[in-house]
């Protein structure tokens, strides 16, 4: 496969080496993003990690403030998952530029509610339709979620993960009745925790896909509904017309989710905003598209969608 | 301990600076100073401050007692299980102890409980320190017992 030539120049001082198409050259590219309804999930497992200069050569990949920040985490396991995380960003966004823009030259932004999205320069124009990412990092699991033109949301939880405050007074505080009744009706705390982790994702996803931070998507201000055919759906509570509840304004209900159990260790959601016109039935609706990649990046990927690995639970 | 402030900005700048919160076991002294600034191209020359864009609300701010500030720790050491000898003090980030959204919300549940206090999402998304959130916390009981 002939290689990409070098990217132009970027702005800041980089480490001299190769370009990011060399070092994804033993590596097939990923299957393009098709459609808005696509969404491309890529993890690493943090403690598979330990080579030195593999771990190296993804710290060469961050900027300067990114490695700093790194580097302020507390403790080596802390700033080996800060790096992995942003490696895993820029090499994944990388690859969907088909390695026309080299990991190092992504430069982040954030919105004005601190959600961090591409600064794509004036001449990218290769870019016609942007990606759009999210990561979501456990200690033993980071993902990064991958759409086209599409806003997305993703947040993984380990799902054996055991609250120090009881469910039902964390839902009570933090949850809406629906979901806090959904709750009470499960018998045995185990059933209880894994349905809390799946509520608890797919919220967060929500409000990740939003962009608007956690106080602009109050959680008791929306309920997620798991409905008996695996549906999942989203309800907003009725704006009340006092117009004291600014922050609800914009709550809207047009998203759509994805829910899977990731490497038989972790609850995933997903959130991409649901672009089916209001013709489209409830059954018509076309589900959404996931692909799921395992990755070491630079040496390996493994396709895992459709295996053991990514058992979709809606 | 006052620093001289001399701020060389094209365009207009406003500066107003808040007093020091200070930081237990530590000499240094530093000043938060909120600024608007409206640079057309060239670069305001600062002497020797940091200029941060901080929440409104702490622009006046008091220290946090130091008793809150240990008990704000206390709970974030339960919380996250860390390691008996890691180091949690006021000017400890969150993100950099590895809290997450699910660990903060129950940080911050854990310190209502203990205070007393209702601590509404936006107030919430402010905290990033140990010392913001006790400084949270030190102001919501005295507007509760005002």
């Amino acid at each position: 496969m002939p290689l990409p030539p070098p990217p132009s120049p970027s702005p800041a001082p980089r480490t001299p080496g190769i370009a990011g198409g060399r070092l994804f050259a033993s590596l097939p590219p990923p299957p393009p993003l098709r459609s808005r309804r696509e969404v491309h999930v890529w993890y690493l497992l943090p403690d598979e990690l330990n080579d030195a200069s593999l771990l190296k050569m993804y710290t060469e990949l961050l900027s300067p403030s990114e490695r700093k920040t790194a580097l302020s985490m507390n403790g080596e396991k802390l700033q080996k998952g800060a790096v992995l995380s942003r490696a895993l960003v820029r090499t994944t966004l990388s690859r969907y530029t088909d390695c026309k823009v080299d990991p190092r030259s992504f430069e982040f932004k954030k919105n004005k509610f601190g959600k961090p999205e591409i600064l794509w320069r004036s001449d990218d124009s290769r870019m016609e339709r942007p990606l759009h990412f999210n990561i979501s990092h456990t200690s033993s699991l980071i993902a990064c979620g991958i759409t086209m033109d599409t806003s997305i949301g993703i947040d993984v939880e380990d799902k054996k993960r055991k609250t120090t405050k009881n469910i039902l007074s964390l839902a009570r505080r933090y949850f809406t009745p629906s979901e806090i009744d959904y709750l009470a009706k499960i018998p045995d705390p185990d059933g209880q925790q894994k349905e809390f982790i799946k509520l608890w994702t797919l919220k967060e996803a929500y409000v990740k896909a939003l962009g608007r931070g956690f106080s602009g998507a109050p959680f008791n201000k929306f309920s997620i509904i798991l409905a008996a055919n695996n549906r999942i759906q989203i309800s907003v509570a009725p704006k009340v017309s006092n117009g004291s509840d600014s922050s609800c304004d914009c709550l809207s209900e047009n998203w759509q989710f994805a829910l899977a159990e990731l490497n038989s260790s972790h609850c995933m959601a997903i959130c991409i905003e649901d672009d089916s016109t209001s013709s489209d039935s409830e059954n018509g609706r076309l589900p959404l598209g996931l692909k799921v990649w395992k990755t070491i990046p630079f040496v390996e990927d493994i396709l895992v969608s459709g295996t053991e690995a990514v058992k979709l639970v809606s | 301990m006052a620093a001289p402030v001399s701020a060389v900005a094209a365009g207009s700048a406003t500066v107003t600076y808040s007093p020091a919160l200070r930081v237990q076991g530590m000499d240094a002294v530093s000043f938060r100073v909120s600024a608007s600034f409206n640079f057309p191209r060239q670069r305001a020359n600062f002497q020797s401050i940091r200029a941060r864009r901080i929440p409104k609300r702490f622009q006046v701010s008091c220290s946090a007692k130091q008793e809150t500030v240990d008990k704000v720790c206390e709970i974030v050491k339960n919380q996250l299980a860390l390691p008996e000898d890691t180091t949690v003090i006021g000017e400890t980030k969150f993100v950099d102890i590895g809290a997450d959204s699910l660990d903060t919300v129950e940080i911050v549940m854990g310190l209502e409980e203990a205070f007393q206090i209702s601590v509404d999402e936006s107030s919430a998304q402010e905290i990033q320190t140990v010392e913001d959130a006790a400084a949270l916390i030190d102001k919501l009981i005295t507007e509760k017992d005002a």
